[in-house]
């Protein structure tokens, strides 16, 4: 078989040369705890405050507005329910957001709800964008917390989180991005957009599995999800995970540098694959594909007549990794919670299909997708007919 | 180039053994865990239903260096069989959630899996044996497992491997030992119905059709000729030939004979009131090539029963009506009716009620 191919980038990516390089020293000499006074201590708390700055400088932020978090869930929960916590107090009572965020996200607010918050969600326009009207009609004086993502995970669509932010922030609304897809492919500035919070992870930029970040504009309070130490202002008590937040700072650099030649390169890589899909599977539908702004890395496609574990056991077989909606703990799919709400037919979710391009995707990658997909396609589409042949 | 299989493992001894069997003979392997139910529908976040399971399943995969997928066939399975299952209850029958399971799951919808991955074969854990294209008895005949099997589509069996059918389960868990497969060489198995796991079935029947269900409501325990003798509270709770649970101060051991869901009355009476002669069956399904009237055929109205002697009296679309040579006890509506001849399974079909047997000759007018 030849080399096999990864196309779930959106999933995870594999860490960096450069990334790993940068974090070796912190889990040998350089080892000590960035609270301990001696050098060992003051050593490891230079590098974890260099890699603060850092971390804020991609973004345009503070030092002090970085939190390091143990990755995107975290800090969306740190996001939206550290923030509601934080403002219960006052008179606002609804925590806003939309149906096809990342479960972290949902779910975080469905806890908020179970605390007292009103759970509000936006209609979702079919092209996978936030429909306005409903925004600004769900977004109003009682509104404590919006969040809304900018990237979405599955379909690559883009939020207009400038405007829905500033919008949020007329009505005296904190304003929360889940940032993890958009993070490394966007510029974020948050001198430029009122963001309040935004979720940052950093496996998905060439960095490990378990760091991530969480921006956090100076005056916002948030109550912290862990008791504990002092570490990090008391917002997230727990001795910094030093070796990993240079990691993190390293690939979120290397990310940022790269980010329009990158953009470029995967957004031409997934418009051939499209291309070649749309050509050989005329009746395939890419999902979110009408919206006025798209990631580079994502296809969602659905071809009808097709179920998604069938197609991801045939391409997994053919060496070509993909993935379908959420997958929960035992690994089986269940259907996509975005796809529904953007109002795409039962069916054609169960068929959907997410590659998501990046960092090992090459030319040669694209070309084989593009003539193994619509062989497995035609496959299982006979599979009515063939079954009992 | 090997040809491909593709295997429902459900992270038990059986089906864990079939594919290291499969990947010994040199078949390209490739495991399945069917996700079928989740317990808790009221946490649709919480971890599904039957980890363990899947993860044996997936070490023995690892084990076995073959791709392992879990594949969520939750809401056909819903429909096909546990919906059907808390309706046959309601319409007063027993169902067997396996049959229904083999046929439509595994048998059709795994297939469409298989399918699509260029699988030639699909392999189950059953202990039943398909030889030239026939399903035979498993070797095993403690554990024979054929009478499951019955409605599965004729076509099916030609691309149907069962490797541990021609083993007996002693010998299914010394390869488990033999092939290093220490996960699962020594699990238990269950009786009970996977998503039956307390042996309860009121409970789903409750969970899908509400608590106050006639089917799980008081009615009457009352005898042949009408006389109500007590009452019971849910006639979904009995079958046929069922003694426990019935009202006592009889001079004879008393039965379950009928179960009447339009008047919710259980009715009870002596053994010989279980005795039939005849069976009526629908759905009839034929593994062989269709039988006419008047052959003769073996058959077992439940799991563990012995085979009896019976004739074709009537075929009528998919119904079929047998005269059995002696009485047979308990033929309970909503189980099977399984033909055979000897070891090989002819076909089955869903037993509707017992019958009167053969015609009584005519009686000639003097």
């Amino acid at each position: 078989m030849p080399d096999p191919i990864y196309l779930d980038h959106a999933a995870t990516t594999p860490v960096r040369e450069e990334v790993l390089e940068a974090m070796m020293p912190y889990f040998g000499p350089r080892f000590g705890n960035p609270s301990s006074m001696h050098r060992w201590g003051r050593d490891a708390r230079t590098a974890l405050d260099e890699a603060r700055e850092r971390v804020a400088g991609c973004i345009g932020a503070s030092a002090d507005e970085i939190v390091f978090t143990s990755g995107g869930t975290e800090a969306d929960n740190i996001g939206v329910l550290g923030a509601w916590r934080a403002r219960r107090g006052e008179a606002r009572h609804a925590v806003v957001t939309t149906p096809i965020e990342h479960k972290a996200v949902l779910a975080a607010v469905h806890q908020a709800g179970r605390e007292g918050a009103t759970e509000r969600f936006v209609t979702m326009l079919p092209t996978g964008v936030v429909d306005r009207a409903s925004f600004d009609a769900s977004v109003d004086a009682d509104t404590s917390i919006v969040s809304v993502m900018w990237v979405n995970n599955e379909i690559g669509t883009i939020q207009p989180v400038a405007e829905l932010a500033a919008h949020a922030k007329s009505v005296g609304a904190l304003f929360h991005t889940d940032a993890v897809q958009a993070f490394g492919k966007i510029g974020i500035d948050v001198r430029q957009v009122p963001f309040d919070l935004l979720t940052m992870s950093g496996h998905k930029i060439g960095a490990p599995k378990g760091i991530g970040a969480a921006f956090l504009r100076r005056g916002t309070a948030i109550e912290p999800l862990f008791h504990g130490g002092s570490q990090d202002r008391g917002r997230r008590p727990g001795t910094e995970n030093v070796a990993m937040v240079v990691g993190f700072a390293r690939a979120a650099e290397l990310a940022v540098a790269e980010r329009e030649e990158e953009w470029d390169r995967l957004e031409r890589m997934r418009i051939r694959l499209e291309t070649a899909i749309l050509e050989r599977v005329p009746d395939a539908v890419i999902h979110g594909r009408g919206a006025p702004a798209r990631a580079p890395h994502v296809i969602s496609v659905s071809v009808p007549g097709t179920d998604s574990e069938s197609m991801l056991m045939a391409l997994d077989l053919r060496g070509i990794g993909c993935s379908a909606g959420s997958a929960c703990q035992s690994g089986s799919i269940t259907p996509s919670h975005v796809l529904t709400a953007i109002g795409v037919a039962p069916d054609l979710a169960n068929a959907a299909i997410r590659m998501s391009i990046g960092c090992l995707t090459t030319d040669a990658c694209i070309d084989r997708v593009a003539e193994v997909f619509p062989a497995l396609v035609a496959k299982a589409r006979g599979q009515a007919t063939a079954a009992l042949s | 180039m090997k040809e491909r299989v593709l295997v429902a493992m459900s992270g038990g001894v059986d089906s864990s053994v079939a594919a290291a069997m499969l990947v010994e003979q040199g078949y390209d392997v490739v495991g399945a865990t069917m996700k079928l139910f989740c317990h808790d529908d009221d946490l649709p976040d919480r971890p599904c239903c039957s980890l363990d399971s899947v993860n044996d399943a997936r070490r023995v995969c690892q084990q076995l260096g073959v791709p392992h997928y879990v594949l969520n066939l939750e809401s056909a399975f819903g429909s096909d069989v546990v919906e059907n299952f808390v309706n046959e209850y309601a319409a007063g029958r027993t169902p067997i959630p396996c049959v229904r399971c083999n046929t439509f799951t595994k048998f059709r919808d795994l297939l469409h899996k298989a399918d699509a991955i260029d699988a030639r074969w699909i392999a189950t854990g059953h202990y039943a044996r398909v030889v030239d294209a026939a399903l035979y008895r498993g070797r095993d005949h403690a554990k024979d497992q054929s009478y499951f099997l019955w409605g599965i589509d004729r076509r099916v069996l030609s691309r149907m491997l069962l490797p541990v059918g021609a083993q007996t389960k002693v010998e299914t868990r010394a390869v488990a030992h033999r092939l290093g497969l220490e996960v699962i060489a020594e699990k238990t198995e269950s009786q009970d119905i996977c998503f039956v796991p307390d042996g309860d079935h009121t409970k789903i029947i409750r969970q899908k059709l509400g608590a106050d269900t006639p089917s799980l409501s008081r009615g009457d325990f009352v005898l042949s000729d009408g006389t109500v003798v007590a009452q019971h509270d849910g006639y979904a709770r009995f079958t046929i030939g069922q003694r426990r649970g019935l009202p006592g101060g009889f001079r004879v051991p008393m039965f379950v004979v009928a179960i009447r869901p339009h008047d919710r009355a259980v009715v009870i009476g002596p053994r010989e009131e279980l005795l039939g002669r005849g069976v009526v069956a629908r759905e009839m399904n034929w593994l062989v090539d269709p039988m006419s009237v008047g052959a003769t055929v073996e058959v077992q109205v439940r799991h563990r029963s012995s085979p009896a002697r019976a004739e074709i009296v009537r075929i009528d679309g998919g119904e079929i009506e047998l005269a059995l040579d002696e009485p047979v006890s308990a033929i309970a509506p909503g189980q099977s009716l399984v033909l055979y001849d000897g070891e090989k399974v002819l076909g089955g079909g869903l037993i509707e009620r017992a019958a009167g047997g053969r015609a009584p000759l005519p009686v000639r007018a003097a």
